[in-house]
């Protein structure tokens, strides 16, 4: 695990090219070889998603970029034991839950300010509207945070990752059930928080 | 009336995944249909534009990203020094276990040596040579364990106070027959004499019970 070969591909390189053209399963395959370029890949198509889920998770982006550096260092070691049975991406994801949850677990989120945050565009909403609207997301934004680890997953998970009941099964080493029940238990939790802020 | 629906059937309903139709409880019991819509209300409520909002890091972030993935996986690869292996936790947490081992096992071990009852001698036996462990004249005499000032229940309760109990069973059990503590039970009573006298010579050292407390 810990002496897995690596060698790396510049920009333009011919082997690129090739890489990116084989299975997802070819690809793994290439990184436990140490193909030039192999992993870098693999990180090159799923970075984005990552730190979107770290993001989600921790609120600013310091520990959003720490974290995802490390979901894909934890990535690599554990390449080895990746069987193929979920998508590369369902893999990650599950690292990467696991890799939050134990972060939020140790330390208590810096949400970054709201003018950190991008402004969503609405249209003509007006000022005061918009005002509101972006209070009413940090209000939400800290009740989800302070929802239970599974709960809080299921959730940024299926609303936000936009995965399906199944794929959170898959990510949450879980029945679809109990992920269905976990999102409307975090539903019933989210609003009891939002009533008591 | 049947029974309450279940959170499953509430997620299906409020994503439209089953129609309400298919659902007759639904018409009949208010408190279902309340907690559809208080769901439902919730759903709508995480789902407003800006909650979810992650901004975009710079046009160079992902590539500074992979760079540092690139150097971090490059680092792992890299072979380490033998400072380096030792220091890995899977190696240094076991054998700080295995010495904490060794040193409550030497330290139990003496204890129960000078707290043994006296044998009585047999009138069948002579006083000369009666089951009494034999000393080695060239080392010192156990010191009496057990008191405030034992300077060697000092340095256990002092790597004691660092050490989850449960981590330290874990690391004990994981232990083999050819580790610390087989080593330890092994001892000789003089053998754990100078185990001892080797602790009170570490702890006699100047700022050693500094580092303890």
């Amino acid at each position: 695990m810990w002496a897995l070969p690596v060698t790396f591909a510049g920009p333009g390189d011919a082997r690129l090219t090739e890489l990116e053209n084989l299975t997802e399963a070819q690809l793994v395959e290439a990184c436990l070889a140490g193909r030039a370029g192999a992993f870098d890949l693999v990180v090159d198509r799923h970075r984005r998603t990552v730190y979107q889920l770290c993001y989600r998770f921790v609120g600013n982006h310091e520990d959003a970029s720490d974290l995802s550096q490390d979901v894909f260092l934890r990535a690599y070691r554990g390449l080895k034991s990746f069987r193929g049975g979920s998508s590369l991406a369902t893999w990650l994801y599950r690292i990467g839950v696991n890799v939050c949850l134990n972060k939020v677990a140790t330390k208590k989120p810096i949400l970054e300010d709201l003018d950190a945050r991008p402004h969503v565009d609405t249209g003509h909403e007006p000022q005061d509207e918009r005002v509101l609207r972006e209070e009413r997301a940090v209000r939400v934004r800290a009740a989800i945070g302070k929802l239970p680890p599974k709960q809080r997953a299921t959730l940024v998970l299926r609303m936000y990752q936009e995965l399906s009941h199944e794929e959170i099964a898959g990510i949450l080493d879980s029945s679809v059930g109990a992920v269905k029940a976990n999102f409307f238990h975090a539903m019933g939790n989210l609003k009891k928080i939002l009533s008591e802020a | 009336m049947t029974a309450h629906l279940t959170p499953e059937q509430f997620v299906d309903l409020a994503e439209g995944t089953q129609p309400e139709s298919a659902v007759p409880h639904l018409a009949a019991c208010d408190a279902c249909r309340r907690e559809l819509a208080d769901l439902r209300a919730m759903m709508t409520a995480a789902a407003e534009p800006g909650v979810d909002a992650v901004p975009e890091p710079s046009p160079l972030y992902w590539s500074h990203l992979s760079s540092r993935v690139r150097d971090a996986v490059a680092q792992e690869a890299a072979p380490r020094s033998w400072r380096g292996q030792l220091l890995r936790p899977f190696v240094l947490v076991p054998s700080l276990g295995a010495a904490l081992a060794v040193a409550i096992i030497a330290v139990v071990a003496s204890n129960r040596t000078v707290d043994a009852p006296a044998i009585p001698s047999s009138p069948l036996v002579s006083s000369s040579t009666a089951l009494v462990p034999e000393r080695t004249p060239s080392l010192p005499p156990l010191a009496p364990l057990g008191a405030a000032d034992d300077p060697q229940l000092a340095v256990v309760a002092g790597v004691a106070t660092a050490v989850d109990w449960d981590e330290m069973m874990d690391e004990v059990a994981m232990s083999t027959a050819d580790t610390s503590d087989a080593v330890a039970s092994a001892l000789t009573q003089d053998e754990q004499r100078e185990l001892q006298r080797l602790l009170t010579e570490a702890i006699a050292q100047p700022g050693a019970r500094e580092k303890l407390s």
